[in-house]
């Protein structure tokens, strides 16, 4: 199916819904990464739309990031489960498949061999999008037999520390002592290695950061994805705070990020040699592919 | 009534800069226009007040970390 099927015609403009009119006409379809990436957010339409997440919810501004870095939006598809990301997520213009809680890396190993199977002459990227219980606590089975069988896809894990989307009890990535609304004595254990466990079960490229440089952030997820189109899974663990569970104001939601990237969440990036020599070979070729 | 962010376009334009439009956690919401304004040299961001959550964080990168104070939080109503 051509891009071109998705145009209306000129006379049918007015009767569609305004935000796909902007998308077909500002939107960052089928056009080049230097044209709309990240850095030209706020000049183009973006693929995310108007949903229901917090005032200043970093989570929310992750997922614009993630949406504003795909490399290729038209092939692209969303898996997510139960949790406040996929608010945000289900709103963008990529197809977005929701499961029952934790199974996104079960549902996203069937696709992307089914794609494969379906369209062989089309790269289609499959992004699992989670936060930390469904990732790491209730599809912690799943998630980590995805990457014991290297399915190739992408996973993005939102940690943000707690259920924040249930009322605050806390989660296996909550850190050690924290005192949340429904955990009132404190967490007694402390926070899952997930970057080592991801590193361990066989990812080709593992990033722990905080999304405070938008660069570092987009080059994070545009090198996961193209390692997960050859190589095996990859896997993306992101700082994204809650500010109404962990009580933050949200001017200062930015500034937590940045303190927050200089203690347990410090950018570490882990990838093969394989990796190593495909992101050499994409950056030499175009300067502005990957960053 | 509302509490949104409100871009000084005038001072705004003065300098090359979008670093809001970049921070801001609501997609299309803080927009930057390219064209050049009030007679100065750059373009200005400008805020979509209906999809405004009023979080402020343009605000603590524009005044906070840029020291620039193009950014305020003001309260509409639905008649301005």
């Amino acid at each position: 199916m051509s891009l071109r099927y998705m145009i209306p015609a000129s006379k049918f403009k007015r009767y569609l819904p305004k935000d796909y009119v902007e998308l077909v006409d500002y939107g960052p379809f089928g056009k080049k990464y230097s044209e709309v990436g990240v850095k030209n957010m706020g000049a183009y339409k973006e693929l995310v739309e108007e949903h229901p997440m917090c005032s200043g919810c970093w989570m929310a501004y992750y997922i614009k990031i993630i949406f504003a870095s795909l490399p290729n939006p038209e092939n692209t598809v969303t898996i997510g489960t139960a949790g406040c990301g996929r608010l945000a997520i289900s709103q963008a213009a990529v197809p977005f498949v929701y499961g029952n809680y934790g199974d996104q890396n079960a549902m996203a190993s069937g696709m992307t061999r089914a794609f494969r199977l379906r369209f062989p002459d089309i790269q289609k990227d499959v992004i699992t999008i989670a936060g930390d219980g469904g990732m790491m606590d209730i599809g912690f089975s799943m998630t980590m037999h995805a990457w014991f069988r290297r399915e190739k896809f992408t996973t993005i894990m939102l940690d943000n520390e707690t259920y924040g989307n249930t009322g605050g009890q806390e989660s296996g990535m909550s850190m050690e002592g924290a005192v949340l609304k429904m955990s009132p004595k404190g967490k007694n254990f402390g926070k899952l290695p997930a970057m080592q466990l991801a590193i361990t079960a066989g990812c080709v490229y593992v990033v722990k950061m905080s999304p405070t440089n938008i660069n570092k952030a987009s080059k994070a997820i545009r090198r996961a994805i193209f390692a997960a189109r050859n190589l095996g899974p990859t896997f993306i663990h992101a700082y994204t705070s809650c500010n109404i569970e962990y009580s933050i104001p949200t001017p200062d939601v930015f500034a937590d990020a940045k303190e927050k990237e200089k203690g347990r969440f410090a950018f570490e990036e882990y990838m093969t040699p394989e990796a190593k020599e495909l992101f050499a070979q994409i950056e030499s070729k175009t300067k502005r592919e990957v960053s | 009534m509302y509490y949104v962010a409100k871009v000084n376009s005038e001072m705004c334009s003065t300098y090359k800069c979008n670093m809001c439009t970049l921070y801001c956690p609501e997609p299309n919401t803080l927009m930057y226009d390219k064209e050049q304004k009030h007679g100065n040299d750059h373009g200005t961001s400008w805020v979509d007040e209906d999809r405004c959550k009023g979080c402020a964080i343009c605000v603590y990168v524009c005044s906070d970390l840029l020291n620039r104070d193009c950014i305020e939080m003001a309260m509409v109503t639905t008649e301005d």
